[in-house]
């Protein structure tokens, strides 16, 4: 069973990530390197993508001839999809036992000095081989 | 470039999908597979993965021992990302082209959903290898 671990942030989020010393943006890639290692080794790892920072998102409609219309312009409470994991597991609780070491990754406090040691919340949901059955009944 | 194509829509949107009449429904998939056909053949299909409905949707954090706490609450206008394309192109507007393939897409009776689509740049490479999240991204972007 695949599933996708998704990591995502507001743009206050992503801002207060360009703030991070260095120290602890280190710390973080040496994390994630070693997660994506053992994730490997284990044989669970399918996939897992960085996508470019939310400033650089459009949202494209197609207009009434076909032709893309791209709008910039985010409520300030949207959340952007940072980067995600696809894994290939077993089970549900093995997914979220992967989700809640990604989850536990180093960071500083959040909102600078004295702020709080929340962990990064990251959701899980199942990868279809097809369409969702919910959609097609 | 490769970019990332993204469909999302909160609850009560996924809730509207499924009142779609069959027929609908079956004409929006054959238009999905024949614009992916059509991406494989230009040879700018990277990947695509539908995701199961926001129903089945878990948060997780690691609780304070390092084991999983999860939840399924979320707020009402969340977004729930349904599925994805990524696509690797020449140019930002060639991944602009295809999103509004993919807004144009037949709903109820036909009429194009218009549906809007979030477009963003995969940071190649470097995510593949190391790093995952903004990690790569904010390498990039200090370039």
């Amino acid at each position: 069973m695949k599933y996708i671990l998704m990591m995502t942030g507001t743009k206050a989020d992503f801002d207060w990530y360009t703030k991070w010393p260095k120290k602890d943006l280190e710390a973080q890639f040496a994390f994630m390197h070693a997660f994506n290692k053992e994730l490997k080794d284990s044989g669970a790892f399918v996939a897992a993508e960085g996508l470019a920072f939310p400033d650089q998102a459009k949202i494209v409609r197609a207009g009434k001839n076909g032709e893309p219309i791209t709008d910039g312009v985010f409520p300030e409470s949207k959340e952007f999809l940072a980067g995600y994991w696809i894994v290939d597991v077993e089970s549900a609780d093995e997914a979220y036992k992967i989700a809640a070491r990604a989850s536990a990754a180093p960071h500083p406090p959040r909102n600078g000095p004295g702020g709080t040691e929340d962990n990064q919340p990251i959701e899980v949901r199942q990868v279809m081989s097809g369409p969702p059955e919910e959609l097609l009944r | 470039m490769k970019y990332i194509l993204m469909m999302a829509s909160t609850k009560a949107g996924v809730n509207g999908y499924k009142a779609w009449p069959d027929k609908d429904i079956q004409t929006h998939f054959a238009y999905l597979h024949a614009l992916n056909k059509e991406l494989s053949e230009s040879g700018e299909f990277v990947a695509t993965q539908p995701l199961a409905g926001p129903n089945e949707a878990k948060l997780v954090r690691a609780g304070k021992d390092g084991a999983p706490i999860t939840d399924d609450v979320f707020p009402e206008a969340k977004e729930f990302l349904l599925g994805y394309w990524i696509v690797d192109v020449e140019s930002p507007q060639r991944a602009f082209e295809i999103a509004a393939r993919l807004s144009a897409g037949p709903g109820p009776g036909g009429v194009p959903t218009n549906m809007p689509i979030e477009v963003r740049q995969i940071m190649s490479g470097r995510a593949e290898e190391l790093d995952t999240a903004g990690s790569g991204a904010r390498i990039e972007r200090s370039r």
